[in-house]
């Protein structure tokens, strides 16, 4: 019968401040430089080349052909970053946003351009059609 | 009139170990938190557990026969009888001569209980739980068996009202004989007793047969709600009860005197200083030990208690009987 090893160890981090970052009460801890958060898409700057869609593994986005932008739903993103580093035009970027928990897996917080957006933009390009013509 | 102080007695000292018990176990994870340096529950924690416990759904397998929903109740029932015969830094309620037989039988009987339920959920897990339950409470006892007989016997030679009781230790201490062999075989004895407490309370090496991380909690596998909160708090409450074992055979002295306080407050007063003291032996021989050991294989655990832990009772017993007979002078 020897003492543990961890003896000392133990009786010496009695007397020292937990090693903790007790987060609610306090900021989370801080992201590292390049951390992919959540994905931000720019709808102006795309120009509707399908490149993420062909390059995501996920299944994030759709091409939506009647407006030539993509859609998102950031429930299946796997933070990969590769639409970001394949869009020719930058309208893809990572946030360091990360606390995405939500109780409705279609939320608002989880989707880029749906919906009204879209319904909106498709108005829009009707209007300019008849301006034009 | 009696009887019914002493019941009233009884329902006090009930719920003061209940929750002075429950709240050991919140600092007991406070303290061993602090360990791994994190910060850890709440103290009330335990409470709040009980509470959420008692508040849930109790679900009862299918194959689970009658004696399933028994062994809670009589596992409590068995433990706050246990408290009847517990040196709590004053005579037990219903001390009388040769009580210590009672208290050894009631505290095994906590943990037979436990088996006898698990085996009677049907879940294999369980089964298994309660194998090693068993085999560790055979390992178990008679190590402790010895000692306290042992010391019980000595004691008698000093002369006590009731021999064998378990009131004997606060008229006669173990250190009292003051001889160099006594004290050494005390010591020794000592030894043992934590090592027994820390197998009583299956914590650290003993921590066998709830065994979290292979056996799925082992015996409680198939426990839910109240019946699983009436288990946590009579495991509370025996830990309590045995740590209150071990303290009044080592460390029985009592403060009421030195403050000069008689009747209700001194009981009062013993009974508190009792609490830390059991708190103290607690903490070396649950927080210190869970915090520093892992869990022993069955067969491994079988061999300590057989082959280090009876070994040093019966040194022990031996020293205290060579210096009774006065064979070395």
């Amino acid at each position: 019968m020897k003492l543990p090893t961890t003896l000392s160890t133990v009786l010496g981090n009695l007397f020292k401040k937990p090693a903790t970052n007790p987060f609610p009460k306090t900021e989370p801890v801080p992201v590292p430089e390049k951390f992919r958060g959540k994905l931000v898409y720019d709808v102006d700057r795309c120009v509707g080349c399908k490149l993420c869609v062909t390059v995501c593994p996920a299944g994030v986005i759709e091409y939506v052909p009647e407006v030539r932008k993509v859609t998102f739903w950031l429930g299946r993103c796997v933070f990969c970053q590769q639409c970001v580093d394949v869009c020719p035009v930058n309208a893809l970027s990572m946030s360091d946003e990360f606390l995405l928990a939500t109780t409705d897996k279609y939320d608002d917080n989880l989707r880029w351009f749906h919906g009204e957006e879209i319904e909106r933009l498709k108005e829009k390009l009707a209007e300019k059609k008849k301006t034009k013509a | 009139m009696n009887l019914l102080y002493a019941t009233l007695e009884f329902i006090g000292v009930y719920v003061y170990v209940s929750l002075a018990s429950l709240l050991w176990a919140g600092i007991d994870r406070k303290l061993v938190a602090r360990m791994q340096r994190r910060i850890g529950p709440p103290l009330l924690q335990p409470f709040y557990d009980f509470l959420k416990l008692a508040g849930k759904e109790s679900i009862i397998p299918r194959d689970a026969n009658r004696f399933f929903e028994l062994a809670p109740l009589l596992a409590l029932a068995t433990s706050i009888a246990l408290l009847a015969y517990t040196p709590l830094g004053f005579e037990p309620i219903f001390g009388t001569k040769g009580d210590v037989v009672v208290f050894i039988y009631l505290l095994t009987l906590v943990g037979f209980v436990r088996m006898a339920g698990a085996v009677s959920s049907g879940s294999p897990y369980a089964q298994v739980g309660a194998q090693r339950e068993m085999t560790i409470l055979a390992s178990r006892e008679p190590p402790m068996m010895l000692a306290l007989f042992a010391i019980l016997w000595r004691l008698k030679g000093l002369g006590v009202e009731k021999p064998f009781s378990m009131g004997t230790f606060y008229e006669h201490s173990v250190w009292e004989l003051g001889t160099p062999l006594s004290v050494i075989g005390a010591l020794l004895l000592l030894v043992a007793f934590l090592f027994w407490l820390s197998s009583e309370i299956e914590v650290g090496y003993f921590d066998i047969p709830e065994a979290e991380t292979e056996l799925a909690e082992g015996p409680m596998a198939e426990y839910s709600g109240r019946h699983l909160a009436m288990f946590e708090l009579a495991g509370a409450i025996k830990t309590f009860v045995s740590a209150s074992l071990v303290v009044a055979i080592f460390f029985p002295w009592g403060i009421s005197g030195q403050l000069g306080l008689t009747g209700l407050p001194a009981t009062v007063v013993e009974l508190l200083f009792h609490t830390l003291k059991v708190f103290a032996v607690l903490f070396v021989s649950m927080s210190l030990f869970r915090a520093t050991t892992g869990r022993l294989r069955i067969t491994q655990a079988v061999n300590m208690l057989w082959a280090r832990l009876l070994p040093a009772s019966v040194v022990g017993t031996l020293l205290l009987i060579i210096d009774t007979l006065g064979v070395v002078a």
